[in-house]
């Protein structure tokens, strides 16, 4: 751990030699975020709700995705670049090194410049729990909640980030299997997921299991169905998924062959 | 012609990872079913209140997602800022081919690639599970021909703009997301311009954004008539003015440094 914060800390110094650039790309990255609500705000503002589900409900959906996302984008940058190690020939200076390939991808470095995506989740958080017609302890409820739903999120989204990384011993190239292990999903999951058609949540909640993260705890916690189980979801999910991920990795690793160049 | 060369070859180059594009075009197809699975909750029960229905809908999303094939996702600035960064610019800017078209010949050849290999696959998938719009009239289709090539004009020489701009300030990713941004959200990408809050959506009408998939998109459903064509028109010549014209101002900037 004491290793752990000193890497981080040492990444933040350096990131921090380009202050502008680390604002202005903050900046636009959450303002990139925000446009994509403020039409989804456009379109409910005019039609009221989508299969029941109003603008704040959406919003608390929309925001536990995006900072699940935005965060595993801060903190797993070389996971998420993993690729470049494949295709450089990289990787096997991180196998002659006494700490594992992992914590070493993970101290790394850190992509900042996401945390304005996070900041723009966390506002759109915000507004929909003030915007919310619940009572108080409800809102209460809620808001103990978030941080389980956000914390397993994250531990989902790393997960399938790991997962898809692992591809690329095998495959070396992995950005066009992101669109569709994480892109593609996450944005799915900002909306309700009984919006799509069946077999699309049939993927949502098994292969790429999304879906719980925040659409099952939240539809317990806004009174729209299921029961007190739907809160223990959201944690089991993620650590098996984590634990599943991390197997098919160090499977990987194991199969790993040097370019030997 | 040295720039229809340049435009095979990048297609070729291209072809060489059909492969991982296939699988890319699934997780397309799927946004698109994610978009079209939102407009048909919220039309639900409400489609009187609507200028379009669910079916409209549909056929907006899916042409949409393919269009954006060919106006939407381009090489970010167009990789004139690696030119930047690296210096090799003042080789391209010196030779005695024109720089304008050197570089948008090359994104020509992807783009007619991307027309084959993921706009005709998407296009098929929506046909097969939620269906595709046939345009009903026969002069329908030269019109849709003539508004997607200026879409393609509009949106390379916007993503030209930002890669240009490298000259001046070398970091362009900041002004690619921007670009890309007001591209999907103001060029009707998710929802179509008519629909956004009052002053946006007639604001909008006017601005190159819309030409590069709106209009295009309006025009393959016949929903709009084709004199829309003439704000693309006008949109695509002025921009490719303004580019021909910052692209002098760039090689006197280079003559000035002296390397």
């Amino acid at each position: 751990m004491n290793l752990y914060l000193k890497l981080l800390s040492g990444s933040l110094r350096s990131r921090m030699q380009y202050k502008m650039n680390f604002l202005v790309s903050s900046l636009s990255y959450g303002l990139i975020m925000a446009v994509d609500f403020v039409l989804l705000a456009a379109i409910l503002q005019r039609f009221d709700d989508v299969k029941g589900w109003n603008l704040y409900e959406v919003g608390l959906l929309y925001g536990i995705s995006s900072v699940a996302i935005t965060l595993y984008r801060v903190f797993g940058v070389e996971i998420h670049n993993f690729e470049r190690y494949m295709v450089e020939g990289e990787f096997d200076s991180l196998l002659i090194r006494p700490v594992s390939p992992l914590s070493l991808l993970l101290t790394k470095n850190l992509d900042l410049s996401r945390i304005g995506g996070t900041a723009q989740g966390v506002i759109i958080l915000v507004i929909s729990i003030i915007g919310l017609s619940i009572d108080n302890f409800d809102r209460f409820l809620l808001l103990l909640y978030l941080p389980i739903s956000i914390a397993s999120g994250v531990v989902i989204c790393f997960s399938l980030g790991l997962l898809t990384a692992t591809l690329a011993f095998w495959t070396q190239r992995i950005k066009d299997f992101q669109t569709f292990t994480l892109y593609a999903p996450f944005n799915a999951a900002n909306y309700p997921m009984n919006i799509y058609p069946g077999w699309l949540k049939i993927i949502f909640f098994t292969v790429i299991p999304v879906g719980f993260m925040n659409y099952t705890p939240i539809l317990y916690l806004l009174d729209k169905g299921g029961s007190i189980w739907n809160l223990a979801w959201p944690p089991a999910v993620a650590l098996v998924f984590l634990f599943l991920s991390l197997r098919f990795w160090y499977f990987g690793i194991r199969h790993y062959h040097s370019t030997g160049s | 012609m040295v720039y229809w060369i340049l435009l095979q070859k990048s297609f070729m180059t291209n072809l060489q990872y059909k492969v991982a594009h296939l699988i890319n075009n699934a997780a397309s197809a799927i946004f698109g079913f994610v978009f079209i699975a939102i407009w048909a909750g919220v039309l639900q029960g409400k489609e009187q209140s609507s200028p379009y229905d669910v079916m409209d809908m549909t056929y907006y999303i899916a042409a949409s997602q393919c269009i954006l094939w060919l106006s939407g996702f381009l090489t970010a600035g167009l990789n004139i800022q690696t030119g930047v960064r690296n210096g090799a610019i003042s080789f391209e800017l010196a030779r005695p081919s024109n720089f304008f078209l050197y570089v948008t010949s090359q994104e020509a050849g992807r783009l007619v690639y991307n027309f084959f290999f993921r706009s005709v696959p998407i296009g098929l998938v929506f046909a097969l599970t939620v269906g595709f719009y046939v345009p009903q009239h026969f002069s329908s289709y030269l019109f849709i021909c003539i508004s997607v090539l200026l879409a393609i004009i509009i949106s390379v020489n916007l993503h030209y703009l930002v890669g240009i701009s490298a000259c001046w300030t070398t970091e362009v990713a900041w002004a690619h997301f921007v670009n890309f941004t007001l591209l999907a959200g103001l060029g009707g990408q998710m929802v179509p311009i008519d629909f956004l809050p009052a002053p946006l959506s007639t604001l909008t009408q006017y601005l190159p954004f819309a030409g590069a998939i709106y209009y295009p998109v309006m025009i393959f459903l016949e929903k709009a008539t084709n004199d829309v064509i003439w704000i693309q028109l006008f949109w695509a010549i002025t921009l490719t003015l303004v580019n021909l014209w910052i692209t002098e101002r760039a090689r006197q900037k280079l003559e000035i440094q002296g390397g």
